[in-house]
């Protein structure tokens, strides 16, 4: 990981939601191409992250920047053509088609009145060809599958264009053939340049594609690091209630992880 | 990547309005030779025609009474439709609309008001005023409150629209028993909906909040399509969501105020034009929004036309026959929306 650019950066991060505080002391870079998992328990801080990085929550003190420019000082417009944000929470309106859904990622480039041109067109074709949804651009929303709508809201933040994409739970309504593509997807995507930072639940799948793995528990993070390491740490195990073991298996290109519950 | 048949949406709809209007103005007590009113309008325009087949008595039924009264209905009709269509998309919520914001209860409270000091048949035009000044001060104090609780969401906007609402029907039974009798009468008819009795005076106020409004949320299309993914994307994608809320509702009030001001309470209208039209021309404002203008205007149109013709007697209340329409359309619309989900 020699001199890639650093792209997002947290400092001491805290936020509050309510009266309560989720996220205390996070540090946290993201650079250019590369691929970071966040993982932790339920409950412990995760999406707050991700949307905190992508400037939807105010932070209670800490530092946060994008491309070295606080993200504060950020046009939202602007910040919106650099950054893109999609979660499992989005699903968009039943009646909209999966094409114009996609279409309003580009409302960052075009804002309220310039009509989408050629540039806008390709995009959004290439961002449905990406996500294999490009068969679906005319169905309706509400006729999608859980994953289909997913694979939605991802083509949405591809075809903003983005330098950093922020994903939560990206796979949590995929099938294992879904699953296998979006991550085809998301390597495909950081190769390109774009730093690629998600929360991802399913711990041996984010060992598999994840370059750097960041382990959030209680609103802190407790492990940073390579996949394998992290998920044998100490804190994972604290984290999860789970011992965590990795088994090499010649047969196979990554190592094979194991839990079990501590007694 | 819109289908060519549904291009033809519009087209067909502003068609299917010119008819009702000619219908509507056609069609009533004194019926008019429908070549007449046709010629006069023309004329009128300063096209070639001929309005001779009319006669002098014709012309004056026409020209001040049927005339004003269509082009109403369809002003009310079009701009609560739009209305709808607009709260729906900002509320995420297919069956959303300006009820919700209290626009109704506060129009009547502003009504029965006007009524009780005497005012509405002492100021000419104090009633609609009175009812505009409702219905805004309705939807003001809805979105201050619901926003002093912290950023205004959704749900608390919802839940403040039904309180405030239940309080201005509350004031407003007060207001009605505290009324001298002969002036409730007065107040009764325009809450159930009607435009019995509206001249050009009413049109030309209704045209500039409801045509300027309309337009503006035309324009403001592509935001209101971007709100309608939720607060959360909307604001990832650079959309700054309480600004443009507060404009879009803003909006919203002012053309629900002026068609409730002049028509009293028309209801379902709002709901049923969007949601019949929303499968066949899609969800993207800049096609709905059009398209729910020119179906409620229709819809509206014929529905007044009902309650001049539907009883020799008397004249329905406009309201109620709407309400007649809307209330069956609304169960079914409900019942198919619970199906899917």
């Amino acid at each position: 990981m020699s001199a890639r650019a650093v792209l997002l950066s947290a400092h001491a991060l805290a936020v509050d939601r309510g009266r309560r505080r989720v996220l205390s002391d996070v540090s946290v870079e993201l650079l250019a191409g590369e691929a970071l998992a966040v993982v932790g328990p339920n409950a412990a801080g995760k999406s707050t992250l991700v949307r905190a990085l992508a400037g939807l929550l105010e932070p209670v003190a800490g530092e946060l920047r994008l491309c070295g420019r606080p993200l504060a000082d950020w046009p939202s417009d602007a910040r919106a053509r650099v950054l893109a944000l999609a979660t499992s929470e989005e699903e968009g309106p039943d009646a909209l088609s999966v094409g114009e859904r996609v279409a309003l990622g580009r409302y960052p480039h075009r804002g309220p009145f310039q009509p989408l041109d050629e540039t806008d067109h390709a995009a959004v074709a290439r961002a449905l060809e990406q996500t294999g949804i490009a068969p679906l651009a005319e169905r309706r929303l509400g006729t999608l599958s859980a994953g289909e709508r997913q694979l939605a809201t991802l083509a949405r933040g591809l075809a903003q264009e983005p330098r950093v994409l922020l994903l939560d739970e990206p796979a949590a309504h995929l099938d294992i053939g879904h699953q296998l593509q979006l991550f085809r997807t998301l390597d495909d995507v950081r190769r390109s340049g774009v730093g690629v930072l998600a929360v991802v639940h399913d711990l041996a799948r984010a060992a598999q594609w994840a370059d750097r793995m960041l382990l959030v528990a209680d609103g802190r993070v407790t492990a940073e690091g390579a996949p394998g390491d992290v998920l044998c740490s100490e804190a994972a195990e604290r984290a999860f209630g789970v011992r965590i073991r990795s088994h090499a298996l010649p047969s196979l290109a990554h190592p094979h992880y194991s839990f079990e519950e501590l007694s | 990547m819109t289908s060519g048949r549904s291009r033809l949406v519009i087209p067909a709809l502003a068609g299917a309005l010119v008819l009702a209007l000619l219908l509507a103005t056609a069609a009533g007590s004194v019926p008019l030779p429908f070549p007449g009113v046709v010629g006069a309008l023309l004329e009128r325009l300063g096209l070639p025609g001929d309005a001779s087949a009319l006669g002098a008595t014709g012309e004056t039924i026409l020209f001040t009474v049927r005339l004003p009264r269509v082009l109403l209905a369809a002003l009310v009709g079009g701009g609560l439709a739009v209305v709808g269509a607009v709260l729906q998309a900002v509320f995420r919520n297919p069956l959303a609309d300006s009820g919700l914001l209290g626009v109704g209860a506060g129009a009547a409270l502003g009504a029965v008001l006007a009524v009780h000091l005497g005012l509405a048949s002492a100021v000419f035009f104090a009633l609609p005023l009175a009812a505009f000044a409702g219905a805004l001060g309705a939807v003001l104090a809805v979105y201050f409150i619901a926003g002093t609780s912290g950023r205004a969401s959704l749900h608390g906007l919802l839940l403040t629209g039904i309180a405030v609402s239940a309080l201005a029907g509350a004031l407003t039974s007060v207001l009605l028993v505290a009324t001298e009798e002969f002036r409730v009468k007065t107040v009764l008819f325009w809450l159930a909906g009607g435009l019995d009795g509206r001249g050009w005076t009413h049109v030309q106020a209704a045209a500039l909040f409801v045509l300027s409004g309309v337009a503006l949320l035309v324009l403001l299309g592509r935001p209101i399509d971007v709100l309608s993914l939720g607060e959360q994307e909307a604001a990832s994608l650079g959309l700054p969501v309480r600004a443009t809320r507060l404009s879009l509702l803003g909006l919203a009030a002012l053309v629900a105020g002026a068609s409730t001001a002049v028509a009293g309470s028309v209801p379902f209208v709002g709901l049923m034009a969007p949601h019949a039209l929303r499968p066949v021309v899609g969800p993207l404002s800049r096609r709905l929004l059009p398209a729910a203008f020119l179906g409620g205007a229709t819809l509206v149109v014929l529905a007044d036309l009902g309650t001049r013709t539907l009883s020799a007697r008397f004249e329905l209340p406009l309201g109620a026959l709407t309400a007649c329409v809307g209330a069956p359309y609304f169960l079914l619309a409900l019942r198919a929306n619970e199906g899917r989900g």
